[in-house]
């Protein structure tokens, strides 16, 4: 079990800021395979896990890491690592038993690469994207590279010494957060910080002028490379932070970076598609070698270092030999090529932005006449060369069309669409498919199949209008709702259109509060220890609810009410329509009140998650039914009756009424008017006196207007059918007030409704 | 100006191009933006031929349908159609057109020449636009019944729904097309978003040249920090690379110096008087790749002078080229004047220099669709 979030550390909180948000993500698939592309993927370096088998550790988009057991024919996903909030951009192992991952969340983070997923240590040094590590193979020195011309290079020994523990217990759960005005100003005062109770304090490498996007290390640590959007690649001592040499030669970034095991030659990879060699003591490009037709992303190659893959833009995998220069296509991927690694000299494992791994041949196991019979071309010097030649239908034949073995990843959601109920949301899939998710329960409603993403949202449109009470987004390949208040608190719905059983017609639910309760479940059963009387169905217990047409003109927050008639009854039950799946259960994502954001699974979350952990406007709305509602929830309008109707003016104010109020009940409404003021004749003289005298010049359609419920009713057969009509159109029933408003009245003005009788048959 | 007007016909004597007329343009109170404005764009040939055949084919019209294109295309035939080789000319109903139609042109004060050629321009397309449509409309009873037996239902949805822009003469000579291309520098793809435009509007600095401006205008910025771009393709925030390239250069190709510039701590407008080299053969070097004649070559053929120390006052004259002769139209007054002069109008490297003539609207006519 691994716990993050809180720290004494305070550094953000001078700033001004919003409320803290809670974000669910969903996943339609379990824990064992990733649903977002692959940005990084380390070989074992040696290290024996428990088993003594091989593994491979994998830092995915959807913001996880994964441990798979190579041992036999079939990868088993052994651990998931779950922490991160973003993207994992990379991932490296260092020492004896240290997995270091960094990620588009800014943090870097230590996990034990043989445990159930532990994260050890979370650190907050970078202010933007942290997007490479590079790790000193016999060493515990690892540099973290990112955007904003940010690089720290790391004793993790040091590191990971709990000095911070004397100073504040808070840090016992592994977060850290160093003094980030000292270390990234002034190196002087950075270094006695160590000894101080402020922790350890990285070394800056500083010089950069902008993003760095590729770092790389030799294997004792001694060189240091990084390069980015600067086009340059810099030479570094890690040892000092002081610069070395900057090597101009690319004309685009650099993007991937390779150091041999002594230090003294680099590859380097560009946007501008090119390869470059470079010897370092010499300080210049020695050789340059256009082999791919696009961007240059990731490399690999033996200690040797004779030979190199490398892999990019154009989803291919050359391996080239660097003296030579003779260069073979070795496997042509599906989806851009973001990482490889050798696993021994036998196989490479690549990476790319779709979410399943793959694993060729690497060249020791080719035969020689395998190699024989690989179309192979001498790389040119000059870009364009390789373009050029594949315009000439010359293009290379991979060695190898199919993978020797795949760890299937999930097909992720790249494109969603949020339906007009607000509790549907339509996605697509990179497979094509298109889904509809029930997003109050995060649960998979109706699958279509490969359809057109853009039509079936048309066929689902549905006049109606419900506030937005959440954002998301698919960055994680994954839907991550986010929940803010009090916006999360704007939509109501009536509890019968969720077949809630016993609820009254009247009775409201908020959705936004239903399914933060079904989301925090598992929270609250752990919370509330003392097991709480039955309690009775919901809509029994309202008596401060509403009732009747008694809802139009009341002004009472029912929620208010909720809260008030029962405080601890409701807690624990969760309606069907926002029960979460425990099977596949959503991750919460929110930030502490003194650290930075967390991710757990809803399902891990044992109950002594206070305001510490969790925002305390979500602990309120939980677990005390307090929720602070925004004003919008209600609509006004004026009701008059219908031009050229003989019957009167019901009420000549204003009207209040809540948004999801159903047409079928203002035409009650009427009835009942109609019923008191005249309850045996239809249409009535003009002479008589308006019941809506009674709101007289009532322009806020509070208080007054209030019904009283008659006890009367209409004798058998005549009772009149009453019509409402908005802009000349005849409402159906079922329509909501908010609606109306957004799709019939279409203006920012209050609303006008009409009346008016139809003979009934 | 009687004198320096038969001066200019001793001058050019034989030489006097055939049918071309040389008239200055009397100054109604500081209507000297309009009339340097006037004068470039009567030389700039195409848009002259066109106004010419536009008031051929016009009716005369009455006062009350009177509208700028009207007034601008007799003014131009009135010029064209004199028996004299060179004179003066009223530009008087054009300039009380003007006036009535904008407020802003309506006082004695003096306005910025750049503004004028903007509004001018724009009318004539919203006038141009208004009357195909209406054309359109009219004729519709006959075209539209063909239309639906060729294509059926869909071009009758295409009609009712969203109106294909009506391309005028004046989006033929001056528009040209801008494309922003925004590089994703996560996943590389890149975004490009097209918008049309008839005057390019350049930043400049001191000592530089046209060239430079126009890579400047081409240079990257880069979205970072606060301040990244939503990729579509990585669905998240990402760094990217923007920058703005010339899609489909325009036939004439009017570019505006911005040597009006805001400064903060004046609280008010300082004109730069940059030295600013506008070559008299340009090429564009910030096109795409793709663009058709990507390498599009331009000569100058007017330049629009603003002529004094500050924005708010000043004096605006034109330096044209006609048949290869360089002219210089100061309101009345018409002189012919050596292509070296034209160097003069770079501006200065000082700050504060006597010689205050500036050049501000460069007019250059694209190379390869004069063939």
């Amino acid at each position: 079990m691994h716990r993050v979030g809180s720290t004494g550390n305070t550094a953000n909180s001078t700033r001004p800021r919003k409320e803290r948000r809670i974000t669910y993500v969903l996943r339609d698939s379990n824990d064992s395979k990733h649903c977002s592309g692959i940005n990084s993927i380390t070989g074992p370096n040696g290290l024996k896990g428990d088993n003594g088998g091989e593994h491979l550790f994998s830092a995915s988009r959807d913001g996880t890491l994964k441990r798979w057991e190579l041992g036999g024919n079939e990868a088993v996903c052994g651990a998931t690592f779950e922490s991160h909030v973003d993207w994992v951009n990379d991932v490296v192992v260092t020492g004896d038993d240290t997995l270091v991952s960094c990620s588009s969340d800014t943090t870097l983070k230590t996990w034990k690469p043989f445990s159930d997923g532990e994260c050890t240590r979370t650190f907050r040094q970078h202010s933007d994207y942290v997007t490479s590590l590079a790790a000193a193979r016999h060493s515990n020195i690892v540099a973290s590279g990112g955007l904003g011309r940010e690089v720290f290079i790391w004793d993790l020994e040091a590191a990971m010494v709990p000095v911070a523990k004397a100073h504040n217990d808070a840090n016992e759960d592994g977060t850290y957060e160093g003094d980030r005005a000292i270390t990234s100003n002034n190196l002087v005062t950075a270094a006695p910080a160590q000894n101080l109770s402020q922790g350890y304090a990285p070394l800056p490498a500083k010089g950069h002028k902008e993003s760095v996007y590729a770092l790389a290390m030799n294997d004792t640590g001694s060189i240091l490379v990084s390069g980015g959007t600067e086009k340059a690649v810099r030479v570094w001592d890690p040892r000092t932070g002081s610069k070395q040499m900057k090597l101009k030669g690319h004309t685009d970034n650099v993007r991937a970076l390779l150091l041999d095991p002594t230090g003294r030659l680099c590859l380097s990879g560009s946007s501008d598609s090119m390869i470059r060699l470079w010897d370092l003591g010499q300080q210049r490009c020695i050789h340059s070698y256009a082999v791919h037709t696009d961007s240059v992303w990731a490399f690999a190659s033996t200690p040797s270092f004779s030979h190199v893959y490398s892999g990019g833009r154009d989803s291919s995998v050359y391996l080239t030999d660097l003296s030579t220069r003779e260069s073979i296509l070795l496997c042509k991927e599906e989806h851009p090529v973001l990482r490889l690694a050798l696993q021994g000299d036998q196989w490479l494992w690549a990476a790319t932005t779709d979410s399943s791994l793959h694993k060729w041949p690497a060249r020791e196991r080719a035969t020689s006449k395998t190699l024989q019979r690989a179309s192979s071309f001498v790389a040119g010097s000059l870009p364009f060369a390789r373009a050029r030649a594949n315009i000439d239908g010359s293009a290379p034949v991979p060695l190898y069309s199919q993978p020797t073995s795949v760890i299937p990843g999930t097909a992720g959601i790249v494109q969603h669409a949020i339906l007009n109920d607000r509790r549907h949301v339509l996605t697509k899939d990179t497979a094509g498919i298109v889904k509809r998710w029930e997003i109050t329960r995060g649960a998979v409603i109706e699958d279509y199949g490969k359809v057109n993403f853009e039509e079936k949202e048309k066929a689902l449109f549905e006049k109606v209008s419900v506030p937005a009470w959440f954002t998301m987004d698919t960055r994680l390949g994954s839907m991550s709702v986010h929940l803010d208040t009090p916006q999360c608190f704007s939509a109501e719905m009536y509890a019968v259109d969720l077949h809630v059983p016993g609820a009254s017609d009247e009775l409201k639910l908020n959705i936004g509060q239903e399914t933060l309760r079904g989301l925090l479940a598992h929270w609250l059963t752990h919370r509330l220890v003392k097991p709480v009387a039955p309690s009775t169905p919901k809509g029994d217990v309202s008596p401060g609810l509403s009732s009747g047409v008694g809802e139009l003109g009341s002004n009472r927050r029912t929620t208010l009410d909720d809260s008030q008639h029962e405080p601890n009854s409701q807690q624990t039950r969760v309606l069907p329509s926002f029960e979460f799946s425990t099977q596949s259960p959503p991750s919460i994502i929110t930030e502490g009140s003194q650290g930075g954001p967390w991710r757990k699974k809803a399902t891990e979350l044992n109950g002594t998650e206070d305001e510490k952990e969790l925002p305390s406007w979500c602990i309120d709305c939980v677990l005390h039914g307090r929720i602070s509602q925004r004003e919008n929830a209600k609509c006004s309008f004026y009701l008059h009756p219908y031009e050229g109707q003989t019957i009167t003016v019901l009420t000549q104010g204003k009207l209040s009424a809540p948004r999801i109020l159903r047409i079928l009940k203002v035409k009650n409404y009427v009835l009942e008017k109609l019923l008191l003021e005249r309850p045996l004749e239809e249409n009535g003289s003009d002479a008589n006196a308006p019941a809506g005298q009674q709101a007289g010049g009532n322009a806020n359609g509070k208080g007054n207007n209030v019904f009283r419920p008659g006890s009367k009713s209409w004798p058998q057969g005549t009772k009149p059918v009453v019509e409402i009509l908005c802009n000349d159109q005849v409402l159906p029933p079922d329509m909501s007030l908010a609606t109306v408003r957004a799709y019939v009245w279409k203006k920012p003005e209050d609303l006008y409704l009409h009346y008016r009788t139809v003979p009934s048959l | 100006m009687g004198a320096s007007s038969s001066k200019l016909e001793k001058v050019l004597g034989d030489q006097f191009p055939e049918g071309e007329r040389y008239f200055g343009l009397e100054n109604f109170g500081n209507t000297c933006y309009c009339n340097s404005v006037l004068q470039a764009l009567y030389f700039c040939v195409p848009f002259r031929e066109q106004l010419l055949e536009y008031c051929g084919q016009k009716k005369p019209v009455a006062e009350s349908e009177e509208n700028l294109l009207t007034c601008l295309s007799e003014l131009f035939t009135q010029i064209n159609s004199q028996k004299k080789k060179t004179g003066v000319i009223a530009p008087k109903r054009f300039v009380q057109r003007v006036r009535k139609q904008n407020e802003l042109f309506r006082s004695y004060m003096h306005q910025d020449a750049h503004e004028f050629l903007n509004f001018l321009l724009n009318e004539l397309v919203d006038i141009l636009v208004k009357e195909a449509q209406a054309a359109n409309s009219n004729s519709g009873s006959h075209t539209s019944p063909e239309k639906v037996v060729g294509n059926g239902a869909t071009n009758g949805l295409a009609n009712g729904n969203h109106k294909e822009p009506v391309v005028t003469w004046v989006h033929k000579i001056f528009q040209g097309t801008l494309t922003n291309e925004t590089r994703c520098l996560r996943c590389e793809t890149i975004t490009a978003r097209d918008e049309t435009f008839l005057d390019l509007s350049l930043d400049i600095e001191q000592n530089s040249s046209i060239t430079s401006c126009l890579r400047n205008f081409s240079s990257t910025e880069t979205l970072n920090a606060e301040d990244k771009f939503f990729c579509d393709k990585c669905c998240s925030l990402q760094e990217a690379q923007k920058r703005m390239k010339i899609k489909s250069p325009p036939r004439i190709l009017a570019l505006h110096l911005k040597r009006f510039k805001y400064i903060e701590q004046l609280g008010r407008y300082k004109k730069l008087s940059y030295r600013v080299v506008f070559p008299l053969e340009l090429k564009l070097c910030n096109t795409t790749d793709d663009a058709p004649g990507s390498e599009a070559e331009y000569s100058l053929f007017a330049v629009v002078v603003h002529v004094g120390s500050g924005p708010n006052h000043g004096h605006y004259v034109s330096l044209v080229k006609s048949h290869n002769h360089w002219l210089f139209f100061d309101d009345e007054n018409v002189e012919i004047i050596d292509e070296s002069i034209v160097q003069t109008f770079f501006g200065s490297t000082q700050e504060y220099s006597n010689n205050t003539d500036h050049g501000y609207i460069l007019f250059y006519e694209s190379l390869d669709q004069k063939k």
